[in-house]
Formats: structure tokens, C-alpha cells, sequence
């Protein structure tokens, strides 16, 4: 079943749409902060002075407003699906950004509301609570914007990581496109009521084409690639079968999928379009490299909607958005290579060990699962392992802890007496990366020869 | 009280410390006067929190020209209201007075100060003309009624659009709406501002009234919109004082 | 929980040291405020000097025929500055234009919306009759800055 695969697989060095271009994380973050630098500005020369209590908290509300203004439309920008994103920053990493700016970008916008309000309420001689209604009932459109705050505190409160645990996936989902309404309502008081916008026609010009131009790029790349790609490829499940227990393997068909270049190691987000999980767009490798008429990933039952997979029935559409992901070959900076899986995560892995190029003993897998039904792959890896001239080591057994922890520092070294010279692909469950990495470092490895992809926002 | 004070300090003027210490006085008498404060001096005075000789020395001097006012105007101008003590219709002529004289301690041979609408003069703006203050129309808030001139001199405007219709003509025991605004000149703050009011109560009958005292002229726009003014009111060309 | 506070305490302390640059002590031009809780400055003239500090030269001095145009100095105000300037054909004020005035925040841009065109017609319609202060028509500290004593009192001129 696995051997249909091999008919047509792609030669590494075919690029139909040539290079892919990435950018690096500094640069991103860079180009963040000079753009604060420069929303700071607008507020910086449109500020003659500023004196009392009251100029305090209205000049504190008005640049905390002008952050958060720009801060949404940078954590939109950064889950836009902008190749050179993804590829260049890495999907994980864009997530945590994004999670962490997001509680940020709610602090600000709550931080604001409040202090404008108060600031106001001093100037005025009235009290907050007075000073309040008046903003909301009677200043152009500072109701809807009071509104889209109240919506993005609470979309901010649920996606805390206390509160998403108890949620089921989709309603957190769904919770999201709330952001994009907020946005959307809370834009117009900035030209209408902030003061750094009402007067300057220049200021909102640019504010708005900034607004624009990520709203494009979202449109772009999160609805109309995919749906050029899907036009294009046409894909469709081809099969579905049990890879272990737990574990199903889907082989995905289509067209020209050669167009899409994708690497080994990286992932699609799959959308299966069947009535229940149409909306939703989950991450999977690909666990073979891909060839041209056909892709296969190999999903583990983990929750709701990846138990539904099992299920799905031949022909069924599918779309996928990607390739995306920077767990590639291109992360590798010296021959000797260790590919470390856990569970799942051998799933890129796999694909890896089949394409990195390297002479006998350079490329090197191991293995670690928790019984031996939990082996994914057993034949596929062995026959790979036998042409590179290697065997996969298998480290098979309930989870341990000190020497006997197969992934201890000690461990590791004896099963890879020169692991300081190599590079180690990493892809597990959470835990086990974490704990990997520990190991790692312990046995000497240094933080940039370990590349590793985790997915928990 | 309420209010909002200009000044216009000509030279010699005045050092900012002089005008300074009238800025507190005046803040010191409105903690003592206004009647929107439930801990000022007249608000426990009339709600039996104080007793009258427990007072400060310019409450007594206050109630004591209400009293005087009061009797000139044939009870036309009180401080008991229906509403309680309230010496409004005094306090604030009087504090801009008293404000005048203090900058004029301070050396000030030129200024004028306007409390709310009511200004005290002294001296002269510019060599060779007197001060000219314009009187709003009731009825178009943009709009000057008439202008009039004088050096040394106060005017007092009372109006029922300053504060809806809050002067009662006792007589009747109802708001008095016969006029839309009077105007009184005279040498002193306190006694014009207090005759304003008295003169807004008493509605047509005031230009008899006043015509019949001496140095306070009047003029004044009825409900309706006619005007009239007593024989020596100063206009600019005929100025006061 | 560490990265939380000390984001929190740069922007705090970015936010204060922002505005800190920008707080300047105010000029001695405008102590006089109102007795009660109100909030509008007091009148221009402070200084002991000849006149109110606005206008380059009183109408009179102007030629008697011709357009000239004048710009006051800035007048620090509490809210911001405040810059008028002033066309005289011969004799007369013609025309008043707010060069600069508080614009700090939005509720100033909406009481600049339909004070500015009021105070040119109010400094016009003052300045007819040569108007050094008005009576009445001052009604509460809210409607004060409406009012026409609030025109002369913030650009100072007859």
C-alpha cells in the first residue's frame, strides 16, 4: 500500500515556482518595533505640551490607544499566512508571538479605554462613571469601539490557556473571528474621536493603506490561494487506513501537486470538506516525501475532530493550505544529522530520513515510543534505514526517568557517541521535546544545532 | 458660586502675587457663600449648623447690605427665598468690588473686573478713552444690545436667561418675567448688583424706581423685546463718572 | 509570568517618560481662574504693560486705508496654545482667523467646530463697537466659553 508512493516522487531539485523567499525573525521583529517607533512619532508631533493630571492620563490613553491600534493589525498580519512568514519565523513561533502580543494588545486596548476616561472625567471636572456614559453616548462612534473592546477582553479572556483547556477547539475557533469584528468596529472612532487622526489627513491615509495592505494580504493568502490551490490541485482522499493503534494514515490525490514544492518535514493545513469539520484548518505533515499525484499524511487520534478522520470516505474534497513550516533541510548546518522522534512526531521525521541526503552512519534516526504497537512505520523506516546503510534505533518503552530514560544525556551519548558534531531533528509531544532538549543541551549540544517544531500555542 | 472672573489689569498693573491673593480670596469667599456647598458658611447658617455670631466677618457684612438692599427696594431684593438664605444676588457684586479695592491697594490705577456678567471699573483702559462694556442681548447670544462708557463706574446685568427664571418677585411669589434683562450702572458693585436684581423682580416698575435714585442709571430689554433706559444712562457718548 | 511584568513596566515606563518630555511649566500668563469649579482661562492682559498681549498694533495705529494683516503672539492657555490672526482694511477688523488653537484631544476639536466661526463673528460684532468687556450673557461656567467675554478673553483684543 505504501508502494504506489514511490512511482512518481519528486527530485529535490525541481523548484517550478523557483525560490522561496523567507524572512528571518530578527528582521520581523525589527520592522515591528520601528513601526511603534513610528506610530509613537505621530503622537510625539502632535503634542505641543502637556501639563496636569488630566493632559497625563489623556496623553497616556492616546498613545496607549495608538499601540493597540497598531498592535492588532500586526497580529493580524503575523497569522496572515504570508509565506515568507511562515517559512522564514516558523508557523510555532508566529503562534506564541501571536499569543503573547495578543494578551498584550488586550491590555493596551483595556489600558486605554480606562485612561482616556479618566483623563477626560479630570479635564472636565466630572466624575468617571459620568465621564463614561458621555464618551459612550455622545462621541461619534465610541460606543461600537467600546464594543469591539469589550469583545476583544473577552476573546482575550477565553484564549487563556486556563480557560481554552476546558473549551472545545471549535468553540475557541469560532471565538476568534470575533477579532476580526472587533477591528473592524473600533476602526472608525479612531478617525473620528482620536485626536492624532482628526486632523491630519496624511495620518489616516497611512493608517488606513496599513490596514488595507494586511487586510489584502489576509484575503490573499488565507481565502483566495487556497482556493486557487484547491482549483488547481484538486484534491481528493484517495484512502484511509490504520496505521497503528490510534493512528490513521490518509492518502491524499491530486493534480500537478509538483506545483506546490513542497519540502519534506513541512505540513499543510487540511481542511476536509465534509458537513462537520469544513471550517476548521488543521496542521498535519506530510509522512512520506510528495509526489506528483499523490500526498499522505498520518494523523494520531487526539481529540475530537482528528477521531473524525478515521472516518473519512474516499473522494471526499479536501483542501490544503501550505506548504508551510521551516522543519526542513534547509535547517541543517552540518552533515552528521540525528533525526530524534517521539510517538507522532516521527510523522515528518519519516520524510525526512528519506530525503536528507547523506553517505552511510551521517544520517541517523532514532526512535522513541512508548510499546511496540505504538511503532509507526516499522517497515518503511527498516527498508530507508537498509539502503542508507544504518538501522533506526528503537528506544521502546514506558516513560522513565534518570539513566534509565532512554533520552537521558547519558543515554543519548552512549546510543550516539559523537552527537556533539550533529544536528538533531526534533518533533514530539510537548513534554517529550522538552524534556529532550534538557538532555541535549546536558550532553552538550549547542541551542542552534537543535531544530525542533512544536505546536503548542 | 459658580461664576467665571475676568480681569483686565492696565498699567501699572499689578505683581502676580497681589493678583494671586485676590484669586485665593475670592475662592475662600465662594467656600463661604455659595449654596451649592452643604458645608459653607451660609448653607450651615441657614440650616441652623451655625449660629450668626459664630460667622465669619464677611457673612455678617453681606447679610447685612441684603438687608439694607432690601429695605431701598421695598423687599424687591431678599435674601430669604423660598429656597432658604441665599444672598446670591449680593455676594457676587460685592466680591468683585471688594476685589477691585484690593488691586487697588496693590497699586492698580486702571483695571476692570467682571464677576458672571457684573464689572467694577476703575480708572481708564487707554489715555483719553473710558472703559466700554457691551451689554449682551438676551436674545442672541452673539449679539451686543447696546454698549455703555464710564471710568470708576460698575454695571450689573440681570437677566432671566441667566439661570432660567430664578428671581421671584415677592409679591406675587412667582418668577418675575415681565423683563428680559436689565442693566443697572452706578458708582458701586454691591449696591448695582444688588439693585439689578431688585429691578428684575420688580419688572416696569424699576424705571420709575430707579430714576428716582441718584447716581444709578438702567436700561432694559423687556419679555418682548422693547427697550428702554433711564434719562442719564451712559453711552458712549454721553459716558459716567 | 516574569516576561508579564516586566512588559508591563517598560510601557508604563515609556508611556511616563513620553510624556514627560512633553511637560513643560506653564508661562505666568494665566493664574486668574475662575472661583467655582470651572474650567476656562481668564483674561489676556496680565502683564503691566500697555495693552492686551494679541494684536501687533491697535487699530488705531493702522493705515487709514489699505488691507494689513496681522498675527498675535501665541498665547500659552491651559488647554494649548492659542494664535490669532487679525486683517484690518483701514481702520476696521475685517476678519479673524485662529491660527493655531487647543486641538489637543477630540472634545477640543468639537468645541473648535462651532466655537472658531462663533468667535469670529463674536470679535467682529465686539469689535464694532470697540468693546473692552461684556455684561450679562455669561451665564454658567459651560456656557461661558461660548460666550463673548470668552472671545475677548482669549485673543485679548478690542
Amino acid at each position: 500500500m505504501v508502494n504506489m508512493l514511490r512511482a512518481q516522487a519528486l527530485p529535490r531539485a525541481d523548484r517550478v515556482h523557483g525560490r522561496i523567499r523567507r524572512v528571518r525573525p530578527a528582521a520581523v521583529l525589527w520592522l515591528v518595533w520601528a513601526g511603534a517607533a513610528a506610530v509613537l512619532s505621530l503622537w510625539w508631533f502632535d503634542t505641543p505640551n502637556v501639563s496636569g493630571l488630566g493632559d497625563w492620563l489623556t496623553g497616556a490613553g492616546r498613545i496607549t490607544g495608538l499601540l493597540a491600534g497598531y498592535a492588532v493589525v500586526v497580529l493580524i498580519a503575523l497569522m496572515s499566512r504570508i509565506p515568507a512568514l511562515e517559512h522564514g519565523v516558523g508557523t510555532d513561533r508566529l503562534s506564541r508571538w501571536h499569543a503573547m502580543g495578543g494578551r498584550y494588545a488586550v491590555g493596551l486596548t483595556v489600558a486605554h479605554g480606562l485612561l482616556i476616561t479618566w483623563g477626560y472625567a479630570v479635564t472636565s471636572h466630572t466624575n468617571f462613571l459620568h465621564q463614561g456614559v458621555v464618551l459612550v453616548l455622545s462621541y461619534p462612534d465610541v460606543l461600537t469601539a467600546t464594543v469591539a473592546g469589550l469583545l476583544l477582553l473577552g476573546v482575550g479572556i477565553v484564549s487563556a490557556r486556563a480557560a481554552r483547556a476546558r473549551l472545545r477547539y471549535e468553540t475557541w475557533f469560532y471565538l476568534h473571528f470575533y477579532t476580526y469584528l472587533a477591528v473592524a468596529l473600533a476602526f472608525s472612532h479612531q478617525f473620528s474621536t482620536g485626536a492624532d487622526f482628526i486632523n491630519n489627513l496624511p495620518a489616516r491615509i497611512l493608517w488606513s493603506a496599513l490596514y488595507i495592505a494586511v487586510g489584502a494580504l489576509l484575503l490573499w493568502h488565507r481565502i483566495l490561494t487556497p482556493l486557487r490551490q484547491a482549483l488547481r490541485h484538486r484534491m481528493r482522499v484517495a484512502q484511509v487506513y490504520a496505521e497503528g493503534p490510534g493512528v490513521v494514515s490518509i492518502v491524499i490525490s491530486g493534480r500537478h501537486l509538483e506545483e506546490l514544492a513542497t519540502e519534506p518535514g513541512q505540513f499543510f493545513r487540511w481542511r476536509f470538506l465534509t458537513k462537520d469539520s469544513w471550517w476548521a484548518a488543521n496542521p498535519f505533515s506530510l509522512s512520506a516525501p510528495a509526489a506528483s499525484n499523490s500526498v499522505r499524511i498520518t494523523v494520531k487520534d487526539l481529540g475530537e475532530h482528528s477521531h473524525q478522520l478515521r472516518y473519512l470516505r474516499a473522494g471526499t474534497r479536501v483542501v490544503a493550505e501550505g506548504p508551510y513550516g521551516a522543519f526542513t533541510a534547509r535547517l541543517r548546518r552540518s552533515r552528521k544529522v540525528l533525526l530524534l522522534g517521539g510517538g507522532v512526531g516521527i510523522t515528518p521525521l519519516r520524510a525526512l530520513f528519506e530525503t536528507l541526503e547523506g553517505a552511510p552512519g551521517e544520517v541517523l534516526m532514532m526512535y522513541r515510543a512508548s510499546s511496540e504497537s505504538d511503532v509507526l512505520f516499522r517497515s518503511e523506516l527498516d527498508s530507508i534505514a537498509a539502503a542508507r546503510g544504518t538501522r533506526v534505533h528503537y528506544a521502546v518503552g514506558p516513560r522513565r526517568s534518570g539513566n534509565a530514560n532512554p533520552l537521558s544525556a547519558r543515554r543519548l551519548l552512549a546510543a550516539v557517541p559523537d552527537l556533539a558534531h550533529r544536528d538533531v531533528y526534533l518533533c514530539g509531544p510537548p513534554g517529550m521535546t522538552a524534556e529532550t532538549i534538557k538532555g541535549l543541551r546536558a550532553a552538550g549540544i549547542r541551542p542552534r544545532q537543535i531544530h525542533h517544531e512544536s505546536f503548542e500555542l | 458660586m459658580g461664576t467665571v472672573f475676568s480681569f483686565d489689569i492696565r498699567a501699572p498693573g499689578v505683581s502676580a502675587h497681589a493678583l494671586q491673593g485676590v484669586v485665593d480670596w475670592l475662592h475662600r469667599m465662594d467656600a463661604m457663600f455659595s449654596t451649592y456647598r452643604p458645608d459653607s458658611e451660609i448653607s450651615l447658617l441657614d440650616r441652623g449648623g451655625l449660629e450668626l455670631g459664630e460667622c465669619s466677618p464677611e457673612v455678617h457684612e453681606v447679610l447685612e447690605l441684603c438687608e439694607q438692599a432690601s429695605r431701598d427696594s421695598g423687599g424687591y431684593f431678599t435674601a430669604r427665598l423660598p429656597g432658604g438664605l441665599d444672598p446670591s444676588g449680593m455676594v457676587k457684586g460685592w466680591a468683585v468690588e471688594r476685589a477691585s479695592i484690593m488691586l487697588q491697594a496693590a497699586g492698580s490705577t486702571a483695571h476692570a473686573v467682571n464677576g458672571g456678567g457684573d464689572i467694577q471699573l476703575l480708572g481708564k483702559p487707554q489715555a483719553g478713552r473710558p472703559w466700554t462694556i457691551g451689554i449682551a442681548d438676551p436674545f442672541r447670544r452673539t449679539a451686543l444690545a447696546t454698549t455703555v462708557a464710564g471710568t470708576d463706574m460698575a454695571v450689573a446685568t440681570s437677566s432671566t436667561a441667566e439661570r432660567g427664571q430664578h428671581i421671584i418677585d415677592p409679591t406675587s411669589g412667582r418668577p418675575a418675567t415681565a423683563l428680559a434683562s436689565i442693566t443697572v450702572t452706578g458708582r458701586h458693585l454691591t449696591t448695582v448688583d444688588a439693585y439689578a436684581t431688585a429691578a428684575l423682580a420688580m419688572g416696569e416698575k424699576a424705571k420709575s424706581w430707579i430714576t428716582g435714585l441718584s447716581g444709578v442709571e438702567a436700561f432694559a430689554i423687556s419679555a418682548t423685546g422693547e427697550r428702554w433706559q433711564t434719562p442719564h444712562f451712559p453711552t458712549p457718548g454721553n459716558p459716567g463718572n | 509570568m516574569k516576561r508579564a511584568i516586566v512588559t508591563i513596566a517598560a510601557t508604563i515606563a515609556g508611556i511616563v517618560l513620553l510624556l514627560g518630555f512633553k511637560t513643560h511649566p506653564m508661562p505666568e500668563t494665566t493664574s486668574t481662574g475662575p472661583v467655582a469649579a470651572s474650567s476656562p482661562t481668564a483674561g489676556a492682559s496680565l502683564q503691566p504693560s500697555s495693552g492686551p498681549t494679541a494684536t501687533g498694533a491697535p487699530a488705531t495705529g493702522a493705515p487709514a486705508t489699505g488691507t494689513t494683516t496681522l498675527t498675535g503672539t501665541t498665547v500659552e492657555t491651559q488647554y494649548g496654545p492659542v494664535q490669532v490672526q487679525v486683517t484690518i482694511t483701514g481702520t476696521k477688523i475685517t476678519d479673524v482667523t485662529a491660527i493655531q488653537v487647543p486641538s489637543g484631544n477630540g472634545r477640543d476639536q468639537q468645541i473648535n467646530s462651532y466655537a472658531i466661526p462663533q468667535l469670529t463673528q463674536e470679535v467682529l460684532t465686539a469689535q464694532s463697537a470697540h468693546v473692552d468687556m461684556v455684561s450679562g450673557g455669561t451665564y454658567t461656567s459651560e456656557g461661558y466659553l461660548t460666550s463673548l467675554q470668552s472671545a475677548l478673553d482669549k485673543i485679548g483684543i478690542k
